[in-house]
């Protein structure tokens, strides 16, 4: 069998990375008479064409053993840099996945941004992450890995930033920015301590060597939390989740793109670093905890924001806490089935409220309602994002889910019933969105609201049939727990949930007698959630608080402690000069007192040795 | 021990001569001490000139400092003169343009 696709799958990002440059002319500086369009058709062609080809690559390495290939990239005494590339089905199947998700988010921007003149920006932005994404999931080297997450974070400021006369996205680009900042830095720490322990970047190698790797306690959980410290911050995991919500002011179809595949990126490298944190218990535990929080307290949050993308952000944020709980304790081909489950989910559920968004103006959920009958095929595809989503058979997040609780089930009861909570929360918070949005009467912002051109449904169509279909595509690909050993207990437990979540929140939203909008008593509960913990209050507080502090402190210092130093000695000089001149009076008899006093001081000091002899000799 | 006496005296002399040099508002009067200063100088070089030296050389450079002294004190007086006809004063202390 030949290996052509497979053996140039490196050409994956490069495809997307030539859409992205090829976009470029069509900015609106340069290409003034054609209009913005071709930029969005190239990279949908580019993408279109990366996306073949991973199919026809993973075709190829079905059951294949992983290639590797490698490039040198910097040869310096003692120190090797090459760009390692494995060539396997995991990541052949994720190029799939982000090729194909960005093909389809890319077709909907096409409708999305019809009324934008910023294509060529957005396209070559969406192309860079698209580059970027298909080149981390296909290197093998946890330098590289680092290297992109980086590019990927300057992309998230751009693409979150692209309008950026609004004032909200400027903040929140800047957010975006500074939070994964920070986390890709204490990542990089773990990094580069990693080289002298290990000798290696490479994480095939660093699987093998954290296999009978013999570290210090301390030194393998300070390492294990710097490399947690990068996904948790990708991920929008606690307390690093702010940026999420407010990378929200980007555009919808760039959203499409960070909530399933982007945020994803840091879980890749948490799958990838797993056999390191596995060194150390401690590690591994806060993973578990992190992740464990943030699906816990995000749920919550979802169900208490009215603000239709930040339900999904918050979403979000479960979610990938799920996936930090699944590689914490050690499950990592649940995390990746996860992974893929929910990316699908959550992009048809973007796509789905996006569209709805796209001509109903608002984004706010208490001005939605009675969408049901205008928008079935936008409301068919939340049902089913939702469903594949939650634990709900046979739909897709299903299987993940009971693989992770089934996990659970013994070792960590605890953990098992913040799963099945968080399941439920989710299904409380899809069910609630659906039903502010399509349930109940017709708002003032609702009254006109047409099903979107065939550019919007056509993806959106295309990835419901997908989500569908995915339970069996999951079976083919030998992806589910065997029947036989799945424990029907935890299965049932999971579904049932879901369905208290579905019908508590179909009894709350899609009753027409529960009179909405729904206060919680007591209030201050309610806008505790809504205002996500009051986080950007306790970022400004604590670290922004201390910064600025801080650098006001250095500023002050410098500017009059080290600077007024070496003013000081100007001054020092420019005085002395200003005073001293009044040495010269202008009277001739002080210069020759000057003279006489001089030279009698010299001479007593030159004769200082004898005056004692004269003493001794006397006269 | 003769030779200390008169180095002595001629140490007074010279303080004395600074003293007059450095206080005196008269131009004159300052001429005159610089005169003090160099006979000062005078009985240095002929006590030593007496006491330590048998060619006497000290005596020849007396001989010399007086005559330097005489035209000394002659372009001294005119350099007073010609400030004189300019300032119609001789006080030292209006001398004070070339200051700071």
């Amino acid at each position: 069998m030949s290996h052509l696709f497979s053996q140039s799958a490196w050409l994956l990002p490069c495809y997307a990375l030539l859409g992205a440059i090829l976009a470029l002319p069509w900015s609106p500086g340069f290409i003034r008479k054609t209009g913005p369009r071709p930029a969005g058709y190239i990279n949908a062609i580019m993408t279109f064409t990366a996306f073949g080809h991973s199919l026809l690559a993973l075709v190829e390495t079905w059951n294949q053993p992983p290639q590797a290939l490698s490039f040198a990239w910097l040869n310096a005494p003692g120190l090797n840099i090459s760009l390692d590339l494995e060539i396997s089905t995991v990541a052949l199947g994720a190029c799939v996945l982000i090729t194909g998700l960005n093909l389809l988010a890319q077709i909907y921007a096409i409708a999305y941004l019809e009324m934008d003149w910023g294509w060529a920006r957005f396209y070559s932005l969406v192309g860079l992450f698209e580059a970027g994404m298909c080149l981390l999931v296909l290197c093998n080297s946890l330098f590289f890995s680092y290297v992109v997450l980086e590019i990927l974070t300057l992309g998230t400021y751009l693409i979150v930033g692209i309008w950026y006369n609004q004032s909200l996205v400027v903040t929140g680009a800047r957010d975006a920015f500074l939070t994964k900042r920070v986390g890709d830095l204490i990542l990089l720490m773990a990094v580069v301590a990693l080289l002298p322990l290990s000798g290696t970047w490479n994480f095939t190698e660093l699987t093998a060597w954290a296999k009978t790797a013999d570290l210090d306690p301390t030194l393998a959980t300070l390492l294990a939390l710097a490399l947690v410290s990068g996904p948790i911050a990708k991920c929008a995991q606690f307390p690093f989740h702010l940026w999420l919500d407010e990378a929200m002011e980007g555009p919808y179809p760039a959203t499409i793109l960070r909530n399933t595949i982007i945020v994803s990126t840091g879980a890749w490298v948490l799958i990838k670093v797993q056999p390191i944190l596995a060194l150390s218990p401690l590690g591994s535990s806060v993973v578990v905890a992190v992740g464990a929080a943030t699906a816990v307290g995000a749920s919550l949050i979802s169900i208490a924001q009215i603000d239709v993308k930040r339900v999904l952000s918050y979403l979000t944020s479960a979610y990938m806490g799920l996936v930090f709980v699944a590689v914490g304790i050690g499950e990592n081909h649940a995390a990746l089935v996860l992974l893929l489950t929910y990316a699908i989910a959550m992009a048809l559920m973007v796509m789905s409220t996006g569209g709805i968004v796209l001509n109903n103006i608002t984004q706010n959920l208490t001005q939605y309602g009675g969408l049901w009958s205008r928008r079935p095929l936008s409301g068919i595809s939340l049902i089913i994002a939702g469903l594949s989503l939650i634990a709900m058979p046979p739909l897709g997040g299903f299987w993940s889910l009971v693989e992770i609780s089934d996990a659970l089930w013994q070792s960590r009861p605890l953990l098992f019933g913040v799963v099945l909570a968080v399941n439920g929360f989710v299904a409380f918070s899809v069910t609630r969105l659906f039903g502010l949005m399509f349930g109940g009467k017709l708002t003032d912002f609702t009254r006109r609201s047409p099903e979107g051109l065939w550019l919007l449904v056509l993806p959106m169509m295309l990835l419901a049939g997908f989500a569908l279909h995915l339970p069996l595509l999951l079976a083919q690909w030998q992806l589910l727990p065997d029947w036989a050993s799945l424990n029907r207990f935890v299965a049932v437990l999971m579904t049932w949930s879901s369905l208290a979540g579905i019908g508590f929140g179909a009894l709350v939203y899609l009753n027409p007698n529960w009179e909405k909008p729904v206060r919680l008593n007591p209030q201050a509960l309610q806008d505790f959630f809504a205002y996500d913990f009051y986080t950007p209050q306790l970022y400004k507080a604590t670290v922004v608080f201390a910064v600025d502090r801080i650098s006001k402190l250095i500023y002050w210092v410098d500017r009059y402690i080290v600077d007024g130093t070496v003013n000081l000695v100007g001054f020092a000089t420019l005085f002395g000069g200003e005073s001293l001149k009044y040495n010269t009076t202008g009277q001739s008899q002080f210069y020759i007192l000057s003279i006489v006093l001089s030279v009698a001081v010299f001479v007593i000091l030159a004769s200082f040795p004898y005056l004692s002899q004269f003493a001794t000799i006397g006269f | 021990m003769q030779l200390q006496y008169y180095l002595l005296l001629a140490a007074a002399l010279f303080c004395i001569g600074i003293y007059g040099l450095i206080t005196s508002r008269n131009a004159i009067r300052v001429l005159m001490s610089i005169e003090l200063l160099l006979n000062a100088v005078n009985l240095n070089l002929m006590a030593f000139s007496n006491y330590l030296d048998e060619a006497a050389k000290g005596q020849v450079f007396s001989v010399f400092v007086i005559t330097i002294a005489a035209a000394e004190a002659a372009v001294g007086l005119a350099i007073v003169l010609a400030i004189y006809r300019n300032r119609d004063t001789i006080d030292m202390e209006r001398f004070n343009l070339l200051k700071w």
